[in-house]
């Protein structure tokens, strides 16, 4: 058995943006839930052989994340770049991702991260298996191959469900499942040495642009400001007994115990 | 300063920062307590390539240029200076010199198992009698057919304590004063190679400085680097790039202490307000970040010459003398900040101002690079 399995990274802001998204190579990154997703799948590649194609759509800032999955040993990065997807919400990005697997096509495994560091929708895997008509597990935690496909756990909260998947299949990868490797700094050096990862355009993705950026995104932001979280200190008279019945009762209806 | 930077150089910084905070931050203050080398995460090191930075990849290093090298060690030493020391030490004072100075076949025998980091290498100059003045060093190696015997007492050697492949600075000609100087390399396990106390120092406490002494030690005569009279030449090279190393290191410490005072300054409250908010306060942090970017840039212009096969003596010289004092500065002014916590081991500002003090004393101190600098410039303007 030897998998191709496509990875969907974002490069993510890594400062907490004011007002308006500002992309600067100084403050982008690989999406930290992304990583669990690579190390799946390059463990799967180790175990099996195969090939490892990471996928990531942003603009040319965005190439960083592609730089630091192949320093971790990817075989194949594609940046999916346009100035018209720029806008795009998680609909439009599935689109993009979709005409980007369909290109690459065969693909055995599509994965995810759960969700990202600095929009945190956890979208975009579920709209793109759906698209694809692909089955689907979110939060993976542990995969067996069996003849059929895969055995994979998902972690929910305090749960482990267990579900037999055929292949191809999308997973979200569950952030604790697997450690993340680092580059290493040979790896990294060869990254930058062989600078080849590819970039498709809408053209070459044969979409219109209907179906990406802001035409293509049925949800629109129309705002973004920062929650100010209000504190405020308040001192609780009488003996001590009934400064515990006080509080006791101040926390009953705040409704954090009880 | 970041835009200064290319996309490698940030794709660098965050692994490496990401690989410090995870495994090396949380025990970085117990192996400072206890003194204690961490091998568990050494060996971590080993395979991500950080002790052959700049070593070319057919001899398995990782084949990166002296910018990347000094992100490397800035960010080891922002979390733990003792083994920021121990890499570039293991890098620039170990591996250069062989890879500089060695034949083919020295470099297939050492660098290898140096690169990855299953062996660690020492820089073997300094004597009880012989500091600044490396002329003065008493170490000798008597050729006696196919060996040299050597005869040495060295101190305060970085990396003492575990290292396995020597670089020792002896005397072949007794008689020849400066011209007398050549380099051995001598391997530990050798009869005669005795490995002394780990001091018990002030800062850099995970690193294992000891003496390494040789007793009527019988090194090949194939373990000579250069020729027999070279060794100070090889000395002043390995010391002009190790001086890269060195400011990076102090530049590491300088920015870490300068992040813990704006995080105390910000926590801390003092008459009703963060004393972030105080304009004195305000003045100490403002120095300290000029200072930071000001040593960081003159390290990183020294390794850019370096890279780029320009002289870089007077330009190295100046990044460690100015790093070397930003860091004990900028340390100063975060224990400050820290009022009487930062005097208590309670928090990190008190180990680094420990170690950030060292860093105008070794790899020449602060004294003998005004020299360095005064001689480049006195030529240069003549």
């Amino acid at each position: 058995m030897s998998f191709h399995i496509v990875v969907c990274i974002k490069s993510v802001i890594t400062e907490a943006p004011d007002k308006r998204v500002i992309r600067t190579p100084e403050k982008c990154g690989m999406n930290p839930f992304d990583r669990p997703a690579l190390e799946t799948a390059l463990g799967i590649k180790e175990k099996t052989g195969g090939t490892v194609t990471a996928l990531s759509m942003g603009p040319a800032v965005a190439a960083s994340a592609l730089y630091e999955a192949m320093s971790m040993g990817i075989d194949r990065g594609v940046l999916l770049s346009d100035p018209c997807f720029a806008g795009s919400d998680t609909l439009a990005t599935s689109n993009v991702l979709v005409a980007a697997i369909k290109k690459l096509a065969p693909c055995d495994l599509i994965l995810f991260g759960t969700r990202t560091s600095d929009s945190d929708t956890g979208q975009v895997g579920p709209q793109t298996s759906v698209q694809l008509g692909l089955p689907l597990v979110t939060c993976a935690h542990s995969i067996e191959y069996t003849d059929s496909g895969l055995l994979v756990e998902r972690r929910a909260d305090d749960f482990l469900e267990k579900f037999q998947v055929s292949l191809p299949a999308v997973l979200t990868i569950h952030p604790s499942s697997v450690q993340p490797r680092d580059a290493s700094l040979s790896g990294i050096e060869t990254a930058f040495e062989k600078k080849e990862f590819e970039t498709w355009d809408m053209a070459a993705l044969d979409l219109s642009s209907d179906q990406v950026g802001d035409p293509g995104s049925p949800t629109k932001v129309l705002s973004m400001k920062r929650v100010k979280r209000d504190r405020k200190c308040e001192f609780v008279d009488g003996s001590a007994g009934e400064q515990v019945d006080a509080l006791v009762n101040r926390l009953l209806e705040a409704g954090l115990i009880g | 300063m970041d835009t200064l930077y290319s996309e490698k150089n940030r794709v660098l910084r965050r692994s490496v920062r990401s690989f410090c905070e995870r495994e090396i931050m949380p025990i970085a203050k117990d192996i400072d307590q206890e003194a204690r080398f961490p091998w568990e995460v050494v060996e971590k090191m080993g395979k991500l390539g950080y002790f052959g930075i700049q070593v070319p990849k057919k001899l398995s290093g990782a084949g990166m240029d002296s910018v990347n090298y000094t992100i490397v060690i800035e960010e080891i030493s922002r979390v733990c200076a003792g083994l920021g020391l121990c890499v570039t030490v293991h890098n620039s004072m170990a591996i250069y010199p062989i890879m500089g100075f060695g034949t083919g076949e020295q470099k297939q025998k050492w660098v290898p198992s140096l690169a990855r980091g299953e062996k660690i290498g020492a820089f073997c100059l300094t004597e009880p009698n012989a500091g600044s003045d490396a002329t003065a060093i008493e170490a000798t190696a008597i050729r006696n057919g196919d060996h040299y015997v050597v005869n040495a007492n060295k101190v305060f050697v970085t990396n003492g304590g575990v290292a396995d492949i020597c670089i020792i600075f002896v005397r072949t000609d007794p008689d020849a004063g400066r011209k007398g100087t050549s380099v051995i390399v001598a391997e530990r396990g050798t009869p005669g190679f005795v490995v002394g106390d780990i001091e018990d120092l002030s800062g850099m406490r995970s690193n294992p400085v000891s003496s390494i002494r040789l007793y009527d030690c019988k090194v090949p005569v194939e373990n000579l680097l250069g020729r027999e009279g070279s060794g100070l030449k090889i000395g002043l090279q390995a010391l002009d790039v190790g001086r890269i190393g060195i400011g990076a290191q102090a530049v590491g410490i300088a920015q870490a202490a300068l992040e813990e005072a704006v995080k105390y300054a910000n926590q801390r409250r003092q008459f009703g307000v963060p004393i972030a908010k105080h304009q004195a306060i305000q003045m100490m942090i403002a120095d300290m970040a000029t200072q930071v970017d000001s040593a960081r840039l003159m390290v990183t212009r020294a390794a850019y010459l370096k890279d780029h096969g320009k002289p870089f003596t007077k330009a190295t010289a100046m990044a460690k003398l100015h790093a070397g004092e930003v860091s004990s500065q900028v340390a100063d002014m975060a224990v400050q900040i820290h009022g009487g916590y930062g005097y208590s081991k309670s928090y990190p500002v008190e180990r680094y101002y420990r170690d950030a003090r060292v860093t105008r004393i070794y790899e020449g101190t602060a004294e003998i690079h005004r020299m360095v600098i005064a001689r480049e410039v006195l030529n240069e303007y003549k």
